[in-house]
């Protein structure tokens, strides 16, 4: 450790003679390749849950505390939207309900779309507006999609609140089958998370994709059955359609089992469920394949 | 694979990495473009290494100083032992728990209190709410906070802002600490703390990693130096031998881009010890000079010696009378201060009074020399090594 001697001069007085000159490229085998182990990223994401819940809460918290309404507009923007449809299309369009309160209806939608839209909108923005701290810290990327669809849970079960008053309101009882919620919510997580992993992450290497969004929102409301049944797209077309859209049998299976007291059906919900996995599963993969070239073009 | 290594190792073998030279936007039309350009058989996109072959290996408990110019690749190596950033080929290898000492302001959320903040940063950095809140006082108190925890982060002052995503990270207890440039972040006051508290992790067995300008913070804590130089190692050794290589090599390049067209020149100088010997600790030093140029008049010289090029030990001036021809001017210290080591010697000529306002020959290096004698004893782990000179002294008991 001595002041350094007089082999220092040139300042490579430590290095061996003849330095071995840097090969061209990396040895092929030591290649990086981005390896998914299941087991270890299913264990990451658990111990990441303490920062899901802070990331909502920070969300959910920096969201009202400026708003002097706070949590009412998680309950007004359904009710607005919902205001507006039995106007337009209950008085307007004449939309069979088969026999149901046509707001209890359009509710029962409106609350699956608006949990999409959320956390579509803010999902696919959560790495582009974390990107200083994504470019510092690591932490599993997933869990900024994960917790902008955790504060829109929140928002739904406030929603699912105001839909109990309008049961109240209606003087309507939840039909019996309603258990049958559980499995259609399992859908609509699985697909809504596909969509906001696979949006979060394009975000950040095409900026463009953030101007898609308020088309997919504007156009997907009316593209979903939220204001009308499901019934009004053709049988023929239906299958196809939950496959592209899974939305679309969630939000009939949820009416049916709510409202009407039937099982979903068995064939469109399989459909969907199917459908959802793939988005999920597919969504992940392309999001955890992006995911290592996030900090190169941040 | 492998043998397992301990908790604390850090590991690179054959690590590359490469971005991409052009790349600036992230818009639809540049991908298409620069699609429509492979397509058509060009070269596609151009690719620039940031660092090439980078084989590392350090030791639980070692704490190594990452030293080199901007570009050298230092961010970027720390980046992937961070894991926020992956290899083009190679090997990474990180055990335990890694800690980032950075500046996370960029997390902070400025309608929440310090409070809340100090628990998502808590999270963040991997900590659980129970712990984040056993460490909260301290962590207060490191960022100097007092009763502002409460308030919203928005009404703090930039520093504030700072320390406070400084101090949670400084309270975690990591396997491997690595340090990014740190000392930019702060008062003088607050880089202090952050260095004791490096040096507080260090003694506990941390192993750290410290990427920094500021050599003598690093020399300070760091035992081993790897200074990267356009990507690839240029020296791995002792902190001092790689401190020592780097600078030169800065000297190098300012000596390169020499002054001209000044009306005086160093035409020659000498540094010699007693009897033209070799100069020793505590034994006298002759500095000959002799300059060149066609200035006359009243002028003030004056000689400087540094270590390194960044850190200067002393300075001393003499007023000179020039004539016109060369001019032959010798100065003796009858007894050398410095330890063994190599110096820089520096010097310029000014002009006195108001004739020509000023610079006759600039401050610039003029050369190295090297001294021979004692090396200065080590000082104990972690504390720093700011006083360069010798003092002859005698013990008694």
């Amino acid at each position: 450790m001595g002041g350094h001697s007089a082999q220092v001069v040139d300042g490579r007085g430590t290095e061996p003679a003849a330095r071995p000159a840097v090969p061209e490229g990396p040895p092929p085998e030591l290649l990086f390749k981005r390896r998914l182990r299941p087991a270890q990223t299913a264990r990451e994401l658990w111990a990441a849950r303490e920062l899901v819940r802070a990331l909502a809460e920070r969300d959910l918290r920096a969201r009202y505390k400026q708003a002097v309404l706070g949590f009412a507009w998680a309950v007004l923007t359904p009710l607005a939207l919902c205001a507006i449809f039995t106007l337009v299309f209950h008085r307007a369009v004449k939309i069979d309900t088969g026999g149901v309160s046509y707001p209890l209806f359009a509710y029962v939608g409106l609350i699956v779309w608006q949990f999409f839209s959320n956390t579509m909108n803010q999902g696919a923005l959560s790495l582009a507006n974390n990107l200083s701290l994504l470019n510092k810290v690591y932490c599993p990327r997933e869990v900024f999609p994960l917790a902008t669809m955790l504060v829109a849970s929140v928002d739904m079960l406030i929603g699912v609140g105001v839909l109990g008053v309008l049961f109240l309101a209606t003087w309507t009882a939840p039909a019996a089958t309603a258990l049958w919620v559980l499995p259609l919510l399992a859908i609509q997580f699985a697909f809504t998370y596909g969509v906001a992993l696979i949006l979060s992450v394009a975000v950040v290497y095409l900026r463009d994709v953030r101007h898609l969004l308020p088309i997919i929102t504007q156009m997907g409301v009316f593209a979903t059955p939220v204001a009308y049944p499901l019934a009004r797209i053709p049988v023929r077309m239906q299958e196809i359609y939950c496959g592209i859209n899974p939305l679309g049998a969630v939000i009939e299976g949820y009416r049916r089992a709510l409202l009407y007291g039937q099982a979903p059906d068995a064939g469109l919900t399989g459909i969907a469920a199917v459908s959802s996995l793939v988005f999920l599963v597919g969504g992940y993969l392309f999001f955890k394949k992006l995911e290592t070239g996030i900090a190169d073009v941040a | 694979m492998s043998r397992e290594y301990e908790l604390g190792t850090i590991r690179t073998e054959h690590v590359w990495k490469r971005f991409k030279a052009d790349q600036q936007r992230m818009l639809l039309r540049d991908k298409v473009e620069s699609m429509a350009r492979r397509l058509r058989g060009g070269r596609g996109e151009d690719w620039r290494w940031a660092l090439r072959d980078i084989n590392l290996h350090i030791e639980p408990g070692e704490s190594v100083g990452l030293i080199g110019s901007n570009g050298s690749g230092k961010s970027t190596l720390l980046k992937m032992l961070t894991r926020v950033m992956y290899p083009y080929g190679g090997i990474i290898d990180v055990r335990g728990r890694i800690g980032a000492l950075i500046e996370i302001r960029a997390g902070i959320h400025p309608d929440l209190t310090g409070r809340e903040n100090v628990y998502l940063f808590g999270a963040l950095l991997g900590l659980k709410r129970r712990e984040v809140a056993a460490r909260f006082d301290d962590i207060v108190e490191f960022a100097r906070l007092g009763g502002a925890i409460d308030r919203q982060v928005k009404f703090y002052s930039s520093g504030m802002q700072m320390r406070l995503g400084f101090a949670v990270a400084a309270y975690l207890e990591p396997h491997v600490l690595l340090v990014d440039e740190v000392l930019a972040v702060g008062d003088a006051v607050f880089q202090q703390r952050c260095l004791d508290r490096m040096r507080e992790v260090a003694e506990q067995g941390t192993t750290i990693v410290f990427v920094s300008h500021d050599l003598p913070a690093v020399q300070s804590i760091c035992r081993r130096g790897v200074w990267l130089e356009q990507g690839t190692v240029r020296v791995d050794a002792g902190i001092k031998d790689a401190l020592a290589g780097y600078r030169d090599s800065i000297e190098a390049q300012s000596e390169a881009s020499a002054r001209s067209g000044e009306p005086l020149h160093l035409l020659k100088y000498e540094v010699t010890g007693e009897d033209r010997e070799n100069l020793t600790t505590d034994e006298p030093m002759t500095v000959e000079l002799t300059l060149g140029g066609d200035y006359r008049g009243d002028a003030t010289l004056h000689l400087g010696v540094s270590e390194g090029t960044s850190s200067p030990i002393f300075q001393i001036s003499h007023e000179i009378r020039l004539t016109g021809d060369d001019h032959h001017v010798a100065c003796v210290i009858p007894r050398l201060p410095l330890p063994r080591g190599r110096y820089t010697l520096w010097a310029g000529v000014y002009s006195i009074g108001k004739t020509d306002g000023g610079t006759l020959m600039s401050w610039h290096s003029a050369g190295q020399f090297d001294v021979f004698g004692p090396v200065l004893d080590t000082p104990p782990r972690a504390v720093v090594l700011a006083a360069p000179v010798f003092v002859p002294h005698r013990w008694e008991e």
